[in-house]
C-alpha cells in the first residue's frame, strides 16, 4: 500500500463519515435541510464521474451533462407512469398521443428503468467514445465533439414534446417505490441512500485510479502516443473510462430527478455541463474524492450566497472559476497537496508536477 | 421553388452573421490557439454598446459600427493583457477561462442594463425590400451580406498586405523563431485578440435590429460560430467563409425539408461526423505546425 492510497483511504473514510454521521447530525436530522443536502450529493456523483474521464484520462467531456439527463429521463418516464396509472401520461393527451409509444413501454418496470438508467448513458457514451478514440481524436477535439453533441441531443429532447413533454420536461410524478419501500424524499433515510451511493461511487472511482487500469490513463493523459507505443490499446482505454463515466453520470441523474421530482431539458443545457466543469475544477480533478467535495463545496454556496446576492451570484460563480482556473489549476486537492509538501519540508520538485492538460499533438489532428 | 429561393437567400443572411462572427474566431483560433467562448458575450457588448448609442446619442446601427468595433476591441484588448496572456500555454484551460469571463460579463450587462430584452431600429434609408418576382430580400439583410464580404476582404488585406499581417503569419507558423527576428508576440497577440474581439461586437451591433437584444443573446451565437471555425479548418480565411455559407444555407434548406430544429440538430450531425473524418476542417491551410 503506497502513501496515496493511504492517504486517500483516510479522506475517504474522513468524508464519509462527515456525510454520514456528520451532516445529518448538523441539520438536527431534519428531512427539509437533507434533502437541500442530498441534491449536492448527487451532483457530487456527477462531478467525480467528470473527474473520472477529466482527470484521470484527460479527456474533457463537455456533453457530461447530456448522458447525466438521459438517467434523470430514465427516472422520470418511470415514475411519470406509475403516477399516470393506467392512462396515458398527461402531456401526451396535451400532444396528441394516442397510444403509449414503444420506448415507454419498457419502463413500467423498476428492474428495467434502473438498468436503463446506467446502462443507456454508458452506451451512448461508448459509442461516441468509440467514434471519436479509433479515429485519435484528442484534446480540444473531444470537448467539440463532445459540446455539439449535447447541443443536439437537448434540441432533440426539447422537439420531440410528445415523447418527453418538450420544453416542461416531465412533472407530477410518483413516489418511487423500491422493494416495497415507498421512498419519501424528505426523509433521513432517503438522505442516507442518496449519501451511501456517493460513498460507493467514489469507493469505485479510488479503486479505478489505483488499479494498473488508472495508471494506465494517466500515462494516457500524460503522453497518448507514447503509452501507444508500449504496446496498450490507447483507444479502448478511454472508451472503457468514458462509459464508466457516462454511466455514472447517469446514475447520479436518477437520483437527481428523484430529488427534484421532475426531469427537465435545462439539465441538458450548455451552462449546466459548464458547472459540473466547474465544480470538478474547483474542488481538483485529479482525485474523484476532491471532484466531489468540489461540487458539494460550490452548491451549498451557491444556496446560502445565492439568497444573498440574488442577482450577484452568477458573478461571483464567474470570478471564483477564473481565479481557479488561472491560479490554482489543480483546485482545492491541488493546494492541499502543495500544503502537505511545505508541512513535510520537501521542495515542489517540477517533475512531479503534472502539465495541465493535455498538449495538443499535432500529428494526432490529422 | 420560391420557397427555395427565399430560404436560400435566408440562408445567405444567417451566413453572412455566422461569417463576421466566425472570422474573429477564426483569426483567435489560428493564432494562438484560444478558445474563445467569452466570443458571443463580445456580440452581446456589441449589441449593448449599439444600443446605448442609439438610445443616448441618437446614432444610427451604421454610424455607430466604427465606435463599437473600438470599444468591444478595447474590451478584448484588456482581457487578453489580463487573463488570455496567462494561459497561452494550456490551450483546454482557455476553454474554461473564457467561459467564466462570458458568465461575468453577462451578469455585469444584466446587473447594468437589466435583463429585459432591447429594442434597436434598423437604419431608415435601409428599411424597404427589393423583390424580384417572388423572390423578396430585406435592404438591410442585403446590406449586411454585403458588409460581410467587405469585412472579409478587409481582413484578408490586414492578414497578407501589411506589416502586422506579415507578422502574425510569422508568429502562427513559429512563435519562437519570429521572437528572434524581432517581432513582440506578446503585442501581436494582444493586437489579434483585439481585432477579433472588435469584429464580434460589429456582428452584434449589425443584428441588432434582427434579433431581440438580450444579455444571453451569445452563447448560442458561440457555438455555431465555433463550429463554422472548426469545418472551415485553422487559420485559413476563405475556408471560414466557406464554412459559414455552407452551414448557413444548408441550416435554412434544411428547415424546408424537415423542420428548423431538426435542421439544426441534422447540421451539428454533420459537423460532428465532419470533425471526426476531417479533423483538420473542410479547406485546411498548408502551414506546418
Amino acid at each position: 500500500m503506497n502513501t496515496r492510497l493511504s492517504y486517500d483511504i483516510i479522506g475517504l473514510t474522513l468524508f464519509a463519515g462527515v456525510i454520514l454521521f456528520g451532516v445529518p447530525a448538523l441539520f438536527s436530522y431534519d428531512g427539509f435541510e437533507l434533502n437541500t443536502f442530498s441534491r449536492y450529493l448527487s451532483l457530487a456523483i456527477v462531478s467525480m464521474a467528470l473527474a473520472l474521464s477529466w482527470g484521470t484520462a484527460g479527456l474533457l467531456n463537455l456533453g457530461q451533462a447530456a448522458t447525466f439527463g438521459m438517467g434523470s429521463y430514465a427516472m422520470a418516464m418511470h415514475l411519470k407512469l406509475k403516477a399516470s396509472g393506467d392512462g396515458l401520461p398527461d402531456f401526451m393527451g396535451w400532444n396528441n398521443v394516442e397510444t403509449l409509444p414503444l420506448i415507454w413501454g419498457p419502463f413500467q418496470s423498476l428492474t428495467f428503468t434502473l438498468l436503463a438508467g446506467l446502462l443507456i448513458p454508458a452506451a451512448v457514451g461508448g459509442l461516441i467514445a468509440i467514434f471519436m478514440f479509433r479515429a485519435r481524436i484528442a484534446g480540444v477535439f473531444v470537448a467539440i465533439i463532445t459540446l455539439a453533441f449535447l447541443v443536439a441531443f437537448q434540441l432533440l429532447v426539447i422537439e420531440q414534446q410528445g415523447l418527453t413533454g418538450g420544453q416542461n420536461g416531465l412533472t407530477g410524478l410518483a413516489q418511487l417505490v423500491l422493494f416495497g419501500w415507498k421512498i419519501d424524499i424528505y426523509s433521513v433515510s432517503f438522505y442516507y441512500m442518496v449519501g451511501g451511493c456517493l460513498v460507493a461511487a467514489l469507493i469505485f472511482g479510488l479503486y479505478l485510479t489505483h488499479s494498473k487500469f488508472g495508471l494506465v490513463l494517466r500515462a494516457i493523459r500524460e503522453d497518448a502516443e507514447r503509452t501507444r507505443y508500449f504496446g496498450y490499446n490507447v483507444a479502448n482505454y478511454q472508451t472503457v473510462i468514458f462509459c464508466i463515466s457516462a454511466g455514472l453520470a447517469g446514475w447520479a441523474g436518477m437520483l437527481y430527478a428523484l430529488v427534484l421530482e421532475f426531469a427537465s431539458p435545462t439539465y441538458m443545457s450548455v451552462s449546466f455541463s459548464l458547472a459540473i466543469v466547474i465544480w470538478c475544477a474547483v474542488g481538483g480533478r485529479e482525485s474523484v474524492l476532491a471532484a466531489a467535495v468540489g461540487a458539494i463545496l460550490v452548491n451549498l454556496a451557491e444556496g446560502r450566497l445565492s439568497d444573498v446576492f440574488v442577482e450577484g451570484w452568477h458573478m461571483i460563480l464567474g470570478v471564483m472559476f477564473l481565479v481557479v482556473v488561472m491560479f490554482m489549476p489543480r483546485g482545492i486537492y491541488g493546494l492541499l497537496v502543495d500544503a502537505g509538501r511545505v508541512l513535510r519540508r520537501k521542495p515542489a520538485s517540477t517533475k512531479e508536477a503534472l502539465p495541465f492538460d493535455t498538449p495538443l499533438n499535432p500529428k494526432q489532428e490529422s | 421553388m420560391d420557397v427555395v429561393f427565399n430560404q436560400a437567400f435566408a440562408g445567405l443572411s444567417i451566413a453572412s452573421i455566422l461569417l463576421i462572427i466566425a472570422l474573429g474566431l477564426a483569426i483567435i483560433y489560428g493564432t494562438m490557439g484560444v478558445i474563445n467562448l467569452a466570443h458571443g458575450e463580445f456580440v452581446m457588448l456589441g449589441a449593448y454598446a449599439t444600443w446605448a448609442l442609439q438610445t443616448y446619442a441618437g446614432l444610427g446601427v451604421v454610424t455607430a459600427l466604427p465606435l463599437v468595433f473600438v470599444a468591444v476591441a478595447a474590451v478584448g484588448w484588456i482581457i487578453e493583457k489580463v487573463i488570455v496572456q496567462r494561459l497561452y500555454t494550456r490551450p483546454l484551460d482557455t476553454i474554461l477561462a473564457t467561459w467564466g469571463i462570458g458568465i461575468i460579463l453577462q451578469q455585469a450587462v444584466r446587473l447594468g442594463v437589466g435583463a429585459d430584452s432591447r429594442f434597436v431600429s434598423g437604419p431608415h434609408w435601409l428599411s424597404g425590400n427589393i423583390e424580384i418576382g417572388a423572390l423578396v430580400m430585406s435592404n438591410y439583410r442585403l446590406f449586411v451580406i454585403a458588409f460581410s464580404i467587405m469585412v472579409l476582404g478587409a481582413t484578408w488585406l490586414l492578414m497578407t498586405r501589411t506589416e502586422f499581417g506579415m507578422k502574425l503569419r510569422a508568429v502562427i507558423q513559429n512563435r519562437g523563431i519570429s521572437e528572434c527576428y524581432g517581432i513582440e508576440a506578446k503585442n501581436v497577440y494582444s493586437v489579434t485578440f483585439a481585432y477579433g474581439a472588435g469584429l464580434a461586437g460589429i456582428a452584434g451591433a449589425l443584428i441588432t435590429p434582427l434579433f431581440s437584444t438580450i444579455p444571453t443573446m451569445g452563447t448560442g451565437l458561440v457555438v455555431d460560430a465555433f463550429l463554422v471555425v472548426i469545418v472551415g479548418g485553422l487559420g485559413s480565411l476563405m475556408g471560414t467563409a466557406a464554412a459559414a455559407l455552407l452551414i448557413g444555407e444548408v441550416t435554412a434548406l434544411f428547415s424546408i425539408v424537415i423542420n428548423d430544429t431538426l435542421g439544426r440538430i441534422a447540421v451539428l450531425a454533420g459537423i460532428i461526423l465532419l470533425i471526426r473524418f476531417r479533423p483538420r476542417g473542410l479547406f485546411p491551410s498548408d502551414i506546418r505546425h
